[in-house]
């Protein structure tokens, strides 16, 4: 973390929850403030402060954002991008069944490889349309495994803590991949 | 102002914040007047959604200035109190200050 730019984390944080209409005032305010904060205290300290500042935005701004409906929008196009996703996972499914003989043991391990690869580029191309449409995706995803895994989709017996990376990494490769490359 | 309608206290506050500062001022620059005047340490956020909902009701209005590189490319929005922010700034004062009419006495004597 470079000493006058402020956690991108929080940013991202931020850029998924402030309201589009003053969205980029709010970020460059708080981005303002920080750079006059650092030189003065420590970066811990002027850290401290920014995100002590976006965790208590965040309750106003969803409140905000909610009487917006600003996230019927977003919903729908998170809704989309799960189609795109879902056409994504099963056109790459149907080229390693080509390629691959159908072998438990080879679909234990290409399952969640595939998964993971479809989840983290659908949560690059939702930030990068709209920001905070990951939340949303990410949210369709995790309900998607659970209710594969309650109906017992996987004919294969496997580990519960397999079936509890589904659950976990799915969600947070389409919230944080976006993040890792700073492309929001 | 509707009739009966009430600013809330958030709302009271950064009217008034914004009505000291004079001319525009930004929503970092309205947190730090009202953390400086009251010692209240309120969020960004809060700062700016109340600036919204009062936009909303038409008691400020706002415009955006230039892009800094300080502030990462971004543009400021700068906000001003409009006539309809300044009459219901004065109703509720009015109303603050007949209802606590005469109760300092009382205050006193508890």
């Amino acid at each position: 973390m470079k000493r006058d730019s402020p956690p991108a984390f929080a940013c991202w944080l931020l850029k998924s929850v402030i309201p589009v209409t003053y969205r980029e005032a709010m970020l460059g305010d708080l981005i303002e403030e920080y750079a006059l904060r650092a030189p003065s205290s420590s970066p811990l300290t002027a850290s401290r402060w920014f995100w002590s500042q976006a965790c208590r935005s965040v309750p106003s701004m969803v409140w905000s954002w909610l009487r917006s409906w600003d996230w019927l929008i977003s919903m729908s196009i998170a809704i989309g991008v799960y189609i795109a996703m879902g056409t994504l996972k099963l056109a790459a499914d149907m080229a390693i069944s080509k390629f691959v003989a159908p072998r438990p043991m080879t679909e234990v391990v290409l399952a969640p490889v595939v998964f993971l690869a479809t989840t983290s580029i659908s949560g690059c191309i939702a930030a990068r349309i709209r920001p905070g449409v990951t939340i949303f995706l990410a949210l369709m995803a995790m309900i998607t495994v659970a209710v594969s895994i309650a109906l017992k989709v996987c004919t294969i017996p496997v580990p519960w803590w397999y079936q509890f990376g589904f659950l976990t990494l799915g969600p947070l490769s389409v919230l944080l991949t976006p993040a890792v490359f700073r492309n929001e | 102002m509707k009739r009966g309608e009430l600013l809330g206290s958030l709302e009271h506050i950064i009217l008034l914040a914004l009505a000291r500062l004079g001319g525009s001022a930004h929503g970092m620059i309205v947190r730090r007047e009202i953390e400086g005047r009251t010692g209240r340490n309120i969020s960004i956020g809060a700062v700016y959604a109340t600036l919204e909902r009062l936009e909303a009701k038409g008691y400020v209005s706002s415009f955006t200035g230039e892009p800094t590189p300080e502030r990462g490319g971004r543009a400021k929005r700068l906000f001003r109190v409009e006539a309809a922010g300044k009459r219901a700034l004065q109703v509720s004062e009015e109303t603050i200050r007949s209802m606590s009419a005469g109760l300092k006495s009382r205050w006193e004597g508890i």
